[in-house]
């Protein structure tokens, strides 16, 4: 249907993750509309991103120039406590919370041997490297809370328990904010069996 | 519910009555237990027929579409269902992804009557394991939860045995106990439920088989649950590790067990004529239609796909007298027996004709 540059435009933004086709073409179309300079600023950010940012040489979070992401460079941090997850994403998303203040470590996935994802492709020696360094005392595991995620926090605290280290998992159970009702049964389950004495 | 490329339909639409009998009409090779099958897919994700995936979609196509409006205890439900043979295929009720048993049972719930459910009695453990399985998916949500999980993990673990090639490395034998602990504790939930669910069923599958065979209650039913294993799942997991390294499969678990079912003490499976195992295939479905009735407030819409092409006409009503009301759906080449009410004929060709 298309050809040249326009073909391979559509092509390339249909590798991205969640575009089909049809997205595809419709991005596409919006940036042959757009100012050149706005074009350019895209494809700016794009090599820029590739350039300037690398990986934490500690925890695997993205890190920006320098071989620290900015948690680990930061001397305020709790460096005994560490948050154990699959994607720096998650990072944001507990940091969103304001109420950790330790370091993370990202296993860059989950246990997942259909798709050939094993320990040797998880950060999981590097995580043992940096509990065999002393200080960690205690780690909290936030994997998914789905079968390959439980899996893995079980693999991590199978590990890491027998080398003194206090490990825990997240809890799961109701949203705030939401109605007892929508709840599915399974949720609703692990929150009767996560209950909590109420302190009067 | 409308029909897009599934089987020989290019396009078809079909309004069955919501209450009472619809029948569908035509000659064979029509598309009559395509209908059935259509929509049992969307209750079960799968054929009744034992079907692969690429034998539902239209020869030429790429993927086939089912759509369904139902009522559900006037609580409407739309239920869509993609089947792509060569990618992935999915399944939305109001337009959100499902995929777990008892999500499909509750938006869409039926009951199946076929020919091949002979298979279930003749055949080998695995259709009587589905059966029950499909079962929990309306009477036990935990249950129907943990058949899907120990599905996923023995992937997983099957993966996992196979990529070892047999070497049995410190990662290999960290990540199998991982595995192994968390089949133990699905697998004991599902075996439990199965067990459950088998205790449960025998009061209502015995008496359905006595009035269907007319035998007065002559014909004592027997129903067990057989695990595959002895003692701690996860100790016999253990023992047998060596072995499923060594064959990269795995060999023991609940994916092993069986019902054992007995008509007078012999094993229907091996010593029943084919009329006798015939008959308890539809006291099977019978028990568990009733099961379901009797403990929740969900009504199965009945799919009976020429039934009684294999039945005696008193047999054909003894069935039909134990069906309950409701909505049901059933497809004949032949006549109808006498003494069967319906609501509504569907010839075949009507549904064809539809776009």
């Amino acid at each position: 249907m298309y050809t040249g540059p326009l073909r391979a435009l559509i092509d390339e933004l249909g590798r991205l993750p969640g575009i089909g086709p049809k997205s595809a073409q419709r991005i596409a179309f919006h940036i042959l509309k757009v100012p050149t300079e706005d074009a350019h600023r895209l494809s700016d950010a794009i090599v820029v991103v590739k350039e300037r940012t690398t990986l934490c040489e500690q925890c695997f979070n993205v890190a920006e120039g320098g071989a620290w992401c900015a948690i680990c460079s930061d001397d305020q941090r709790d460096g005994e406590v560490i948050c154990v997850v699959e994607d720096p994403r998650d990072i944001v998303a507990v940091e969103r919370t304001n109420q950790f203040h330790g370091r993370y470590h990202v296993l860059g996935g989950a246990l997942n041997p259909l798709e050939g994802i094993g320990p040797d492709q998880l950060k999981v020696r590097e995580l043992l490297a940096r509990i065999d360094a002393g200080q960690i005392r205690e780690a909290i595991v936030c994997t998914n809370p789905n079968l390959e995620g439980e899996a893995t926090a079980m693999y991590v605290a199978r590990l890491l328990t027998p080398l003194g280290v206090i490990v825990s998992r997240l809890a799961s159970g109701l949203p705030v904010g939401g109605d007892l009702e929508y709840a599915d049964e399974l949720t609703l389950g692990r929150a009767l069996e996560g209950r909590r004495r109420i302190e009067v | 519910m409308e029909l897009v490329n599934f089987r020989i339909f290019g396009a078809g639409l079909f309004s069955p009555e919501a209450e009472g009998t619809t029948v569908v009409t035509g000659p064979n090779g029509t598309g009559k237990t395509s209908v059935l099958e259509a929509l049992a897919y969307l209750g079960t994700g799968r054929s009744f027929r034992g079907a692969p995936r690429e034998s539902m979609v239209r020869t030429g196509e790429d993927r086939a579409i089912i759509r369904a409006e139902l009522d559900n205890n006037d609580n409407p439900t739309l239920v869509e269902a993609e089947i792509v043979p060569a990618g992935r295929s999915r399944t939305q009720v109001n337009r959100k992804v499902v995929q777990g048993r008892k999500e499909l049972s509750t938006a869409t719930p039926c009951t199946i009557f076929s020919p091949e459910d002979l298979v279930i009695i003749s055949g080998g453990p695995r259709g009587r394991r589905d059966l029950l399985d499909d079962t929990l998916g309306f009477l036990d949500p935990e249950g129907a939860r943990a058949a899907d999980v120990v599905e996923r993990i023995q992937r997983q673990r099957a993966a996992l045995l196979r990529q070892s090639g047999g070497k049995v490395t410190a990662d290999v034998v960290s990540t199998l106990d991982v595995w192994d602990h968390r089949l133990a504790a699905s697998g004991m939930t599902l075996v439990k439920a199965r067990e459950r669910l088998v205790r449960d069923l025998v009061e209502f599958v015995g008496p359905a088989y006595g009035r269907l065979a007319g035998s007065e209650g002559r014909a004592l039913v027997g129903q067990h649950y057989v695990r595959s294993w002895d003692d701690d799942l996860l100790t016999a997991l253990q023992a047998h590790r060596s072995d499923d390294l060594r064959r990269g499969v795995n060999t023991v678990g609940p994916h092993r067990d069986d019902m054992l079912l007995e008509i007078e003490g012999r094993e229907a499976r091996t010593h029943a004529s084919q009329g006798e195992q015939r008959c308890l295939a539809l006291a099977l479905r019978i028990g568990v239609h009733q099961l379901v009735l009797s403990r929740t407030s969900v009504i199965p819409t009945l799919l009976l796909d020429d039934v009684f092409s294999e039945l005696d006409p008193a047999r054909s009503r003894a069935l039909v007298a134990e069906l309950p009301p409701g909505q049901s759906i059933l497809t004949t080449a032949v006549p109808l027996p006498e003494g069967i009410s319906v609501a509504h004929i569907i010839p075949i060709g009507q549904l064809v004709r539809a776009s």
